[in-house]
């Protein structure tokens, strides 16, 4: 009988199997590296339908979060405002602006086109469904907002600043005292190891993190680590 | 290396107590032995026709290459998709996007409205819950807990009807307009027979404009015990001052509630109900109970005696005769010389405890029986002021009933006809009044439902109902204090109305109907109704009706005592006892439909039925004696072994007779009675007064062409998808004579067999000593008196000799990723301020199924439909177990076995044997005591249900959540079955609890989302203490009273729901101040199975039976331990 494969068939499945294998090892890396939400979901700025700059509201104007996201404190959920807290200024102030046209039409029946309905904010950061993030339990407990939002009152239009994914909540349960703040410091986006000395005669106590090892044993903040935490 | 089976030891040979949860296991059929061995029935996840292989290996895989391609499309768009926040234009006050509010409000019912405290998000009412502030709080029962599911209903009722067929609102606001103009129009009015103040001055206002209008009340079984107390007097019991209590046919505990039962329950439990002193047997109360068949207070009796339900009345009148009261006729003497002697032993406890017993009669039975239980209750004083029972004036008077409905119909008194009752007496009236044909008669009939049922199609007009959760109204609770009835959501469907509206527009000028949504600014009319009614009672003061919206209730408002009389004893109250060839059939009270009004409640008709544990249909029930006698008991324990292969019937197919599978058939019957028959499937009920049925009521309403038997399609839209095609009506079998039995009924054996979902063999559990038991007298065998046995209570079974548990394998975790302040690993359960567990008392708990509702409504957990649970696939997180046990050597009744519920959950074992188990770390320990479940990391290998020796884990076969269970082969469809996302269900999910996919792996959390909420909130407290302090935060200490709740403050749903508060939850670390820690350090508490070492953080606290003893079955009583070997 002919032999029906050439000699150098032999040698084919392996290299089958190698190529195969170095493309999907390529793809695998690939996907870790570009599917994670440090890629994915980081920078990820979508366009509102009013350009609402925290930059002119907090850096400027001065406005405190707990001004417009009211119910931070005792939700889990961070409202975002209804359009009546808009209207407390925007119906004086910069009433005229075309950006707020969203706005008069959602609250001013004088206005053409009013329909009285809510304005649709895009929504920036998500958690999935099955994660229990509770805005209420990290606030009051001198996790500020911005360890997890970033530097939002420097943003014209916010984006998201951290991955939110679940190893980038672990590290921080890990590690709590990266984070940890005096409960008077959570809303101050300038907060610095200039501020350290307002809260402890320690001349050890220097940086921001000496100070949140030193909450973390006095405020008795050992965060779980366990599932149900987050997932119930 | 093979699975290693753990042998538990043999029964020792002096043991006499005989325990079973079912006829097939007393039997030791194979097929019982089959589901203690398996987790599910062997074949059950296979195919069992061509028709469930729908999703034939052919197609799967042609669907698989078609979602791959698809998929491919899919990468061009990793951004996942943009979506929207939108916040309210203008804010309502109070709503906190994220957090629930809570509102008082209460449900209206016949036995008086059920308090509640109503759970919203974002003003969707999601879950409800008793409201403990109320004077006549209890728990809720599996209705109340589940009505909740009615506002949500698919099959609910949202279009006017004319004749039956659509018809416009314009059309209705004009007839109702003609009525309400007419000032000399005949109307009548069938209202149920819920007390509302509203209604009652409505009414008057009602008959003042209308000269002729009259006013009537029914509902199918509340029975017409006010004929003899006379009109409007109700007897309500005080079960706190009740040292002794005679049931007499009454399941005042179920579904015949004769006042709050909460206080029953707390002098069950020997340490009292906070379990705050040493056990006392003088300080529990006794229960005696006659009754035909098991009810959930026949369970809980210390001394019951089986007699149909005929002989009650000669039961009670021997019983009076005993007692010398005055006025009863002479009754026949009863026969059987232990039962007299069991009458007279409890007589003469009844008369030494005089003035502080009661005798109740169930509220279905004779006149007769009520003129009996009257005269002993008036000659041993136990009515009035301070004692057991008060007699009081409720406000539900001058209402006719339907037989006088019929006279005014008849004689042309009645033209227009309002039916405001719940009970649908087209389906329920008896037979003998043919409501139908009375109903023809009347000029104009309009309807008012929240179902499209039998009355709603032959009325004129129907109207959909608003739910009480979505109207305004008021109520009076079981002992009349004045309750609100407050809406939580605007009526979801346009037309609803309430019953107050209607005669608010019949009231008015124009007669204009308005619904919840009110008139342009202005409220619903029955708000306005309300506040006039209240303002009479409460005053015109704003705050007080601002508390009564807060309370629900306006204190001090109960009914006014009332002085009922005694009155003479017709002859002819008794009837000749039934025998083999006249059996007597008893129209059961059913524990999931009532009387057919929950037909279309998913969640009652999953809940199995305490007794029977029959899910989605109902049975006739019969004695296994009496079923010998009738040659119909083998049939009935042996299902046949019918299978299919390709569609061919065989016996010898490989899914065999297992036991409760999917093929288990029972028998049928015919049963003929009153010239009418009925086809029911059959099934035995231990402890059942022989020669009776008891067949329960409300099913068999509509049928389609899936039905089973092949029954003609018919009223197909008068039920939903949950009520088409469930069970058998038994309505046309009563007359008005005989609305709860009749006798003379014959049976005969049929060839049909039909599919019975049953769960009493489903997830049976190995083990000695599951349930326990002790009587508080001393027993004749080595028990002991009360003390020793309550000392030996964690002795019982394998604990008495098995080696006490040695631990080798240390419970630390990582030193990497969790290390301590030493940097050292530390345990496991390492939180310093919350550890939590449970305590089930054993002697409180019932089995009534309103933890398992309560359970289902919180956790979001789905119903599966009657074909999946046939396959042991149901989801409820608790099991309710009930087990039968007998004593070998009784000699009293031998056939009247005691009956000993137990519900089983998640029982968070601290070394659990799920956890070492699973593959993926889907199942671990939190720092705080749970067994915690992520469901997202869950694969589904169903290890972990495999190693729980409660068998408390259940697996998602399908996507129950998303694919409705009740379309035939729609589970099987895969991605192309029907979704019910969007079906206004949805809407009722707790949104703090994951939707679980098909998959998954679930079970009891503990309700971790309310432990966490509470947690959480108990930590916003310490910015709080620095700024009442007026001190930074950094100067504040912060202790462990500032992070650790209250004691006992957090309830998990179930317990929050048990009417018997059998169940404690709390805080470990709570110390004494903790109910919960006291009750772990009483004698009663046991741990389940053990021996094997779990360590479980759920205990048991043993049951207690306080019998007396100089009865004749004394000593068979407080020894159901219960064995399943």
């Amino acid at each position: 009988m002919a032999n029906i494969f050439p000699r150098w068939s032999n040698l084919l499945p392996l290299k089958i199997a190698v190529c195969a294998g170095s493309a999907a090892a390529g793809v695998a890396l690939a996907f870790t590296y570009y599917a994670t939400p440090k890629t994915l979901t980081v920078g990820y700025q979508p366009s509102q339908p009013i350009p609402f700059s925290h930059k002119i509201h907090v850096d400027q104007v001065g406005l405190d979060c707990r001004y417009c996201h009211s119910f931070v404190e005792v939700s889990g959920h961070s409202n975002v405002p209804g359009g009546n807290t808009c209207w407390n200024c925007h119906q004086h102030v910069q009433r005229e602006s075309p950006k707020l046209a969203p706005l008069h039409k959602s609250m001013n029946p004088a206005f053409p086109g009013y329909d009285g309905k809510p304005i649709e904010w895009v929504r920036v950061h998500k958690s999935p469904d099955f994660v229990y993030f509770n805005h209420s339990a990290h606030v009051n407990r001198g996790v500020s907002c911005q360890s997890c939002h970033g530097d939002v009152h420097k943003m014209e239009v916010v984006w998201q600043d951290q991955p939110h994914s679940m190893g980038w909540c672990l590290d921080c349960h890990r590690a709590p005292e990266n984070a940890l703040r005096p409960l008077e410091e959570v809303y101050n986006f300038n907060y610095g190891d200039a501020d350290v000395l307002k809260y402890t005669k320690d001349q050890g106590v220097k940086t921001t993190k000496d100070l949140g090892l030193k909450l973390k044993e006095q405020f008795q903040v050992n965060p779980k680590k366990s599932c149900a935490t987050c997932h119930h | 290396m093979s699975k290693r089976i753990w042998h538990h030891p043999e029964v020792p040979a002096d043991e006499t107590t005989v325990s079973w949860r079912s006829a097939g296991q007393l039997e030791d059929t194979p097929a019982f032995r089959e589901w203690l061995d398996r987790e599910f029935p062997q074949g059950a996840a296979e195919m069992a026709d061509e028709s469930d292989a729908e999703t034939s290996r052919r197609s799967f895989l042609k669907l698989m290459g078609a979602s791959t391609a698809l998929a491919g499309f899919g990468t061009a768009a990793c951004r996942r998709p943009e979506s929207y926040i939108v916040p309210y234009t203008k804010a309502p006050e109070w709503i906190i996007p994220g957090k629930a509010t809570y509102y008082a409000s209460s449900m209206p019912r016949a036995t008086g409205a059920t308090p509640l405290v109503v759970t919203t998000f974002e003003g969707r009412p999601t879950k409800l819950a008793p409201n403990k502030l109320h004077p006549d709080a209890e728990g809720t029962d599996a209705f109340a807990q589940a009505s909740v599911l009615d506002l949500y209903s698919p099959s609910r009722s949202r279009q006017i009807l004319k004749s039956g067929k659509p018809a416009k609102r314009a059309e209705l606001d004009a007839a109702i307009a003609a009525i309400a103009t007419d000032k000399s129009a005949k109307i009548g009015f069938l209202f149920g027979a819920d007390d509302s103040p509203t209604r009652k001055r409505l009414a008057k206002d009602i008959s003042a404009k209308f000269p002729a209008a009259k006013f009537y009340q029914y509902e199918a079984l509340t029975g017409e015990a006010p004929v003899v107390l006379g009109d409007g007097v109700k007897l309500v019991a005080d079960f706190a001052k009740a040292d002794r209590i005679l049931a007499l046919d009454c399941d005042f505990a179920g579904t015949d509630p004769q006042g709050p039962v909460t206080p029953f329950f707390d002098r069950r439990k020997p340490e009292g109900k906070a379990y705050d002193h040493k056990p006392d047997a003088a300080k529990m109360n006794r229960l005696y109970a006659v009754e035909a068949a098991f009810s959930l207070t026949g369970g809980m009796a210390d001394h019951r005696l089986r007699v149909a339900a005929s002989q009650v009345a000669l039961v009670a009148a021997r019983i009076a005769r005993e007692l010398a009261v005055p006025g009863i006729v002479e009754s026949p003497e009863i026969t059987d010389s232990k039962q007299v002697a069991w009458i007279k032993a409890m007589a003469a406890d009844l008369k030494s405890n005089a003035g502080k017993s009661m005798v109740l009669a169930g509220s279905r039975q004779s006149p007769a029986v009520h003129q009996i239980a009257l005269a002993i209750n008036l000659a041993l004083e136990n009515i009035g002021e301070g004692k057991a029972l008060l007699a009081l004036q409720t406000e539900v008077t001058g209402l006719g009933s339907l037989a006088a409905l019929k006279k005014d119909i008849e004689s042309g008194g009645i033209d227009t006809l309002f039916l405001l009752t719940p009970s649908n007496p087209i389906y329920d009236a008896p037979a003998d009044l043919d409501f139908a044909g009375l109903l023809a008669k009347v000029k104009t009939s309009i309807h008012l439902s929240d179902r499209t049922n039998a009355t709603a199609f032959a009325s004129t007009w129907h109207i959909p109902a608003a739910h009480y959760l979505e109207s305004w109204s008021d109520a009076r609770s079981a002992r009349g204090t004045y309750t609100v009835v407050q809406p939580m959501i605007l009526p979801l469907y346009p037309n609803c109305v309430s019953e107050l509206e209607i005669l608010s527009a019949l009231l008015s000028d124009d007669g204009k109907l308005l619904d919840g949504e009110g008139d342009k600014e202005a409220p619903s009319p029955a708000y306005d109704q309300v506040r006039k009614t209240f303002a009479a009672l409460g005053g015109e003061d704003l705050s007080a009706w601002k508390k009564l919206l807060r309370d629900g209730f306006l204190a001090d408002s109960s009914y006014p005592l009332a002085t009922p009389v005694a009155s003479p004893l017709a002859a002819g109250s008794f009837a000749a006892a039934p025998v083999k060839d006249a059996l007597e059939v008893i129209f059961a009270t059913d524990a999931s439909v009532y009387d057919g009004r929950w037909i279309d409640n998913a969640w009652l008709q999953e809940a199995p039925d305490p007794i029977s544990k029959l899910t989605w249909d109902n049975a006739a029930l019969i004695a296994p004696k009496t079923a010998k006698e009738l040659g119909i008991y083998d049939l009935i324990i042996e299902p046949e072994p019918v299978s299919t292969i390709l569609g061919v019937e065989s016996k010898y197919a490989d899914v065999g007779p297992d036991g409760e599978g999917e093929n288990r058939k029972q028998p049928m019957i015919q049963v003929t009675v009153n010239g009418r028959t009925l086809e029911i499937p059959v099934l035995v009920s231990f402890g059942q007064a022989e020669n009776t049925l008891i067949i329960p009521l409300g099913y068999g309403q509509a049928f389609d062409k899936d039905d089973e038997l092949g029954r003609k399609p018919a009223n197909q839209s008068h039920v939903g998808l949950v009520g088409i095609n469930r069970g058998f009506n038994a309505y046309p079998l009563r007359g008005s004579a005989t609305t709860y039995f009749t006798t003379g009924a014959t049976v005969e054996l049929t060839d049909k067999r039909y599919s019975v979902a049953l769960v009493q063999e489903h997830s049976a559990m190995y083990g000695r000593a599951l349930a326990r038991e002790v009587s508080t007298i001393e027993s004749d065998d080595e028990k002991g008196d009360f003390k020793a046995q309550l000392a030996n209570v964690k002795k019982q079974g394998n604990d008495s000799h098995a080696p006490p548990n040695v631990y080798l394998y240390k419970p630390l975790g990582s030193a990497k990723w969790n290390p301590g302040k030493d940097g050292k690993a530390q345990p496991h359960l390492n939180d310093p301020l919350h550890q939590w567990a449970m305590a089930i008392d054993l002697s409180a708990c019932m089995g009534c199924n309103s933890c398992l509702v309560a359970c289902q409504a919180e956790n979001n957990i789905p119903i599966v439909g009657k074909e999946q649970v046939a396959k042991g696939r149901e989801m409820h997180w608790i099991r309710m177990d009930r087990y039968f046990a007998a004593q070998k050597d009784n000699t009293f009744d031998p056939d009247n076995p005691a009956l000993v519920p137990q519900p089983v959950a998640c029982v968070h074992c601290e070394s659990a044997p799920c956890e070492t188990v699973c593959p993926v770390n889907a199942t671990v320990h939190t720092e705080d005591g749970l067994n915690a479940m992520a469901y997202n990391r869950c694969i589904g290998t169903r290890y972990c249900a495999n190693n729980c020796p409660y068998k408390a884990r259940r697996f998602n076969f399908f996507d129950y959540n998303k694919r409705n269970p009740l379309i035939k082969h729609n589970l099987y469809k895969g991605p192309l079955g029907e979704k019910t996302v969007g079906d206004a269900d949805h809407l009722q999910k707790n949104p703090n609890v994951t939707v679980r996919m098909r998959g998954v792996m679930e079970k009891c959390t503990y309700c971790v989302q309310r432990l966490k909420d509470s947690v959480i909130r108990q930590k916003r407290g310490q910015k709080q203490e620095a700024l009442v302090a007026g001190k930074a935060s950094t100067e504040m200490e912060v202790t462990t009273k500032t992070l650790r709740i209250p004691v006992d403050s957090v309830k998990t749903a179930c317990q929050e729901a048990c009417p018997a508060d059998a169940i404690t939850f709390g805080n470990l670390l709570d110390g004494d101040k903790s109910a919960l820690v006291r009750s772990k350090h009483i004698e009663r508490n046991y741990d389940l199975l053990n021996y094997i070492g779990t360590r479980p953080r759920t205990s048991y606290l043993a049951r207690v039976k306080n019998p007396n003893p100089d009865m004749p079955d004394a000593r068979f009583i407080g020894k159901a331990t219960i064995h399943m070997v």
